[in-house]
């Protein structure tokens, strides 16, 4: 089926994020208004306007009531879905690369870029209510990192660890308790992108530079599978329903200009989870491709990509009929 | 422990703690060694089972490293402390608060230096005699104690040139005189070494000849034995089957794959339905490899030379030294193998650039200087290895082997040769001749060894010729290159109004004539059929690109038998069986573009492409293309893919540093043109034998694919059952903190759904009511 071509933004795409019922679609980009659409027919619902730099990482909440973004001018704002207007408002001193919410929402974690004489940092807030007086509390856990820079982030379903993939492909678990290292693995041999949980949150798929995706065991760290291709890899997401993963990413957008799209490879590329077997490509981006995500029922999947388009790919019926034989 | 040092005080285990960090803060060797010295020690009072003895063996390690760091400031300070600047060991003991450092009475010491410190005493300087370093010079000039001196500073001047000289002896007889022979020592025996090899039989006047030689030697050559040992013969190991790849049942064939500058050389089989690595070896070349023409041997490439390799095992056959050796060349019946080395050996100037090699023998049979410019082969064989030429100013040199001399000891005069060729089956040359004032360009046929002109064709307007034998020898093409107009600017002459003759010889025809076909537009490529009478043509200005086909027939003009037109390709590849060809756009401007062509109907089998790749390569039996993208060319995507002849993909492989692949040759079929005719008769009847094998292959190939999925994925189940039982166990937390909504799966919480209808707007119509 021909895609949702979603053009809102007027620069290159940084993440996209399906809601937890997947009938909407948060993006962000370079353009500093994160959007959000009806994934349904692409409709734009409406922007959030107030950054004043390139948004790097978006998330919403599980009941879809608060958004939270952040940006390249050194603010991390939380939103309210509904009226799309900002209800919190955190200045940082470099860069905010990633945010998420914690699984029951009552926690927030925002990580800094490493920047001047300011280090990489790790932040737990409260934002359970969250109104003008955020901007000066105080976090709840502030985790310095000396090392590599934190590049991608997730939080367990129990609000206990985080996981942070760096600059440098480390992998290391956090306890939020103690605000201690519990372990690390290097299994990346470059910047891990993105990371993302199959469906109950025991197992993650990580993208990186070093043209592959990997899946992880969350409990241990356990490298599980590799997807390999020929390019960095930017974006993976695991399929809610079948052992399927989908890798996006392409030639670096540095030296795309001296490059055709045909030697870039922005398609998005379909990998079997166990036997890490490649059986499905979809084409359509003319830059590479920056954050996919699965719609929480399996039956479609967007990518956003370096050309400002997120596009929104509904499943032939002969993707529900292919089979592995085994 | 004479040298004065000073001693912090530490009374609690915490400081001590704290005290260890900052000294292993600070890296040295100096605490490298006090570390070992210090474990040493801990092991030694854990034999006394005495904890509180530990605190002073710390405090001693402790206070070495300060003493290091800050000996000088320390001694000052010390001064001032307790106005004692003597301090040492002894006092340190009968101070009551410092510790007690000596050992207990009646402790011996059983641990030696070796076990303590190993790998220090490793590193300590051996004692070495210096002969190595020590020459002998025989043959120096006797004099007398008066011109000693002279004599020394006329030796040294000779032999300071090949390192410092730290000792010499003149040995004199009673009344002063030297004896004729002086010793030299140098400071390494690699000084030494290169002494002897320059100044041995170094003439320095007319009754002195030096002697030179390391003094070593003396001892070596005095241990050889008074009766000689005669060698015991080797036992005669041969090569073992060298055409063993050829007794292959399926027939499979063979290529060699190249990964950077010969890090690592692979030689595949190509079995269906993957390829199979038979051979892997890393730095087999240094730089490319080459498979002689009847694919009997793999050359490669070394800094000494060039190196053979035969059977199935690829053992070494015979190696031929010529030093940085770049290209080389076979005969076709692989005999002889010719070498260049365009830099040549510096140890060895006087060795010529090009030498020819026997290669069954490893012997060198002639070398010659490279002349002039010219394209590589300089030297070209005949069909039967029997001669070989090469073109000179004005002379066509013909050699003959096994002699190696100039036929009829004379080269032929032919003024304004420019190229020629030799026909792949008879010994006849091609030769064209370029227009000289009123003389026209001309291209003749000579046979060899008479000498005789069997053809000669006058041509006008001629501005180049390229000489294009078909590969059974039945045609030759000449494609002339030539002008309506032409100007001479500054020595260089410039053509315009060009346009292309093909000029076609029937070789097996009486007389042998000529036809001829004109084209108007520029010729990008030009192919004949391997086997058969047609040829390819590609021709035309970018983007109007066309590739023709013609067929020669036995007392016709060529005919066109098929254009295509506005095609994307730059090079032409007839598969070895003729009938099936590939079009294809090499290099950047080509954009990798493939049409897989059968030229029986001039059916397009396939269109596709392979962006940026560099080469086109068929099997010997034209069963599979490989299309390649070879880092030389592009650092990006490299790797090959293999096609079938139909242009079906089967097989991609993208390698990093993949910069070389070339298929094994075959030597010509033995059967008989009747045979062959016979097998091609009854194809149908082989085609089902052949056809179940395949298939029986394929199946056994996806069984065992589906027997390693099946083996992974039960793996995989056994570890998620494990992980979903934790995440079950799990509800009550999640459910704990999501406030009792079950969000596990999208319809989990039917109670909790707040159904909401959002209206879209679809599209507008209007409709105009009259």
């Amino acid at each position: 089926m021909k895609p949702l071509l979603l053009h809102g933004h007027e620069r290159a795409i940084t993440q996209i994020k399906y809601n937890r019922e997947g009938d909407l679609l948060f993006s962000s980009s370079k353009d500093n208004k994160p959007n959000v659409w009806y994934s349904l027919n692409g409709e734009r619902l409406g922007t959030f306007n107030g950054h004043q730099g390139a948004v790097w990482c978006i998330d919403v909440d599980w009941t879809t009531t608060r958004f939270l973004s952040g940006a390249g001018d050194n603010t991390l704002k939380v939103w309210d879905c509904e009226t799309g207007k900002e209800i919190g408002n955190i200045s940082t001193n470099s860069s905010v690369r990633t945010c998420l919410f914690s699984y029951s929402g009552n926690m927030a974690v925002y990580t800094t870029d490493k920047a001047l004489k300011h280090n990489c940092e790790i932040f737990i807030i409260d934002v359970r209510n969250v109104d003008e007086s955020i901007s000066h509390a105080d976090p709840i856990l502030r985790i310095p990192i000396k090392g590599s820079r934190v590049s991608s982030i997730l939080w367990d379903n129990l609000d206990e660890t985080i996981i942070t993939g760096h600059e440098n492909g480390d992998l290391i678990k956090w306890d939020l308790k103690s605000g201690k290292e519990i372990s690390s693995t290097r299994e990346h041999e470059h910047l891990i992108n993105d990371m993302q949980w199959n469906k109950d949150g025991t197992m993650f798929v990580t993208a990186s530079k070093d043209h592959t995706a990997k899946l992880f065991d969350a409990a241990d760290l356990m490298l599980l599978k590799t997807y390999k291709t020929e390019r960095p890899v930017n974006s993976a997401a695991i399929s809610p329903i079948f052992e399927h993963v989908v890798v996006g990413g392409g030639q670096d957008a540095m030296d795309v200009t001296t490059t055709s799209a045909r030697v870039g490879k922005f398609d998005s590329r379909f990998f079997h989870m166990v036997f890490e077997e490649e059986f499905g490509r979809v084409k359509g981006h003319f830059g590479p491709i920056n954050s996919v995500a699965f719609h929480p029922d399996g039956k479609s999947y967007s990518s956003g990509g370096e050309d400002g388009y997120v596009r929104v790919h509904n499943f032939d019926s002969s993707y529900f009929e292919y089979n592995f034989d085994y | 422990m004479g040298q004065p040092m000073t001693v912090e005080r530490v009374t609690t285990r915490a400081q001590l703690g704290q005290n260890l960090t900052v000294a292993t803060q600070q890296s040295s060797p100096y605490l490298e060694r006090a570390q070992k010295w210090f474990f040493s020690i801990k092991f030694i009072s854990g034999a006394l089972q005495n904890c509180d003895i530990l605190f002073p063996r710390v405090l001693l390690y402790r206070s070495t490293l300060t003493r290091v760091k800050m000996a000088k400031k320390k001694v000052d300070d010390k001064n001032s402390l307790n106005g004692n600047n003597t301090k040492n060991e002894s006092d340190l003991s009968s101070n009551d608060d410092e510790p007690n450092f000596s050992d207990p009475e009646g402790y011996v010491d059983n641990i030696t230096d070796e076990e303590l410190l190993a790998d220090i005493l490793k590193q300590k300087p051996k004692e070495t005699d210096g002969v190595e370093s020590v020459i002998v010079v025989d043959g120096v000039p006797q004099v007398g104690p008066d011109r000693i001196e002279k004599l020394k500073s006329v030796i040294n001047k000779i032999f300071v040139k090949f390192g410092s000289i730290v000792n010499e002896y003149y040995p004199v007889t009673e009344n002063g005189h030297t004896k004729g022979y002086i010793f030299l020592e140098y400071s390494s025996p690699v000084n030494a070494a290169e002494a002897v090899k320059l100044t041995n039989n170094f003439k320095l006047d007319k009754q002195h000849t030096f002697q030179v030689n390391l003094f070593t030697d003396f001892t070596k050559y005095e241990a050889i034995p008074e009766e000689w040992d005669p060698p015991k013969p080797q036992p005669y190991e041969g090569q073992g089957d060298v055409h063993h790849y050829l007794l292959e049942p399926d027939a499979y064939d063979q290529f060699a794959v190249v990964l950077g500058q010969g890090q690592s050389v692979q030689i595949w089989q190509n079995t269906q339905p993957d390829p199979s690595l038979l051979e892997e070896r890393h730095a087999w070349t240094h730089a490319y490899i080459k498979w002689s023409p009847l694919g009997t041997y793999l050359a490669t490439f070394h800094k000494q030379g060039i190196a053979l390799w035969v059977g199935q095992k690829f053992s070494q056959y015979k190696r031929y030294a010529h030093a940085n050796a770049q290209f080389i060349d076979f005969s076709p019946c692989e005999k002889y193998l010719v070498t260049y080395s365009p830099q040549g050996d510096p140890q060895h100037p006087q060795q010529k650039g090009i030498i020819i090699w026997d290669i069954r023998t490893g012997q060198e049979k002639r070398s010659f200087n490279p002349e002039g410019p010219s394209s590589w082969p300089i030297f070209r064989w005949s069909h039967d290895d029997k001669y070989f030429g090469r073109v000179g100013n004005d002379v066509l040199s013909i050699y003959e082997t096994p002699s190696f001399g100039l036929l009829e000891k004379k080269s032929i005069k032919i003024s304004g040769i420019r190229d020629f060729s030799w026909s792949p089956t008879d010994n006849i040359v091609a030769y064209w001749v370029a227009e000289d004032k009123d003389v026209p360009a001309s291209v003749t046929l000579l046979e060899i060894p008479n000498r005789n002109e069997i053809r000669k064709k006058n041509l006008f307007n001629v501005a180049d010729c390229k000489i294009h034998w078909q590969k059974s020898g039945d045609y030759l093409c000449v494609k002339v290159d030539r002008y309506s107009k032409v100007r001479k600017e500054k020595n260089e002459t410039k053509y315009s109004g060009m346009y292309c003759n093909f000029e076609i010889f029937h070789m097996r025809e009486k007389q042998i004539p000529v036809d001829s076909v004109e084209s108007k537009e520029p010729i990008q490529a030009f192919a004949w059929e391997p086997v058969g009478s047609k040829f390819a043509v590609i021709h035309g200005e970018s983007p109007n690109i066309n590739v023709s086909f013609y067929e020669v027939r036995v007392g016709q003009a060529p005919i066109l038998l098929k254009k295509f037109e506005k095609r994307a390709c730059n090079h032409l590849f007839w598969s070895p069986g003729g009938q099936f060809i590939v079009l294809a756009g090499l290099g950047s401007n080509g954009g990798g573009s493939l049409e897989f062509v059968d030229t029986h109907e001039f059916l397009v089998m396939n269109t596709t492409d392979h962006f940026q790749m560099s080469d086109v390569e068929w099997d010997p039996t034209g069963r599979y293309v490989t299309t390649s993208v070879s880092y030389w060319k592009t650092k990006v995507d490299t790797g090959y893919w293999i096609w079938s002849f139909q242009g079906k993909i089967l097989k991609r492989v993208n390698l990093e540093k993949f910069a070389q692949l070339l298929w094994r040759p075959r030597p010509a079929t033995l059967l008989s043109e009747e045979k062959q005719k016979e097998i091609k008769k009854n194809l149908k009847k082989y085609y089902p034998q052949f056809e179940s094998k395949d298939r029986m292959r394929q199946s056994k190939a996806s069984k065992e694919l589906i027997e390693k999925r099946a083996a992974l994925m039960k793996e995989f189940n056994e570890y998620r059952s494990k992980r979903i039982k934790e995440y079950n166990e799990n509800k009550q937390r999640r459910l704990q903190l999501r406030n009792n909504i079950d969000t596990d799966e999208l319809d989990a919480d039917p109670q909790n759904v707040e159904e909401e209808i959002v209206e879209f707007f679809i599209k507008e119509e209007t409709t105009i009511l009259d």
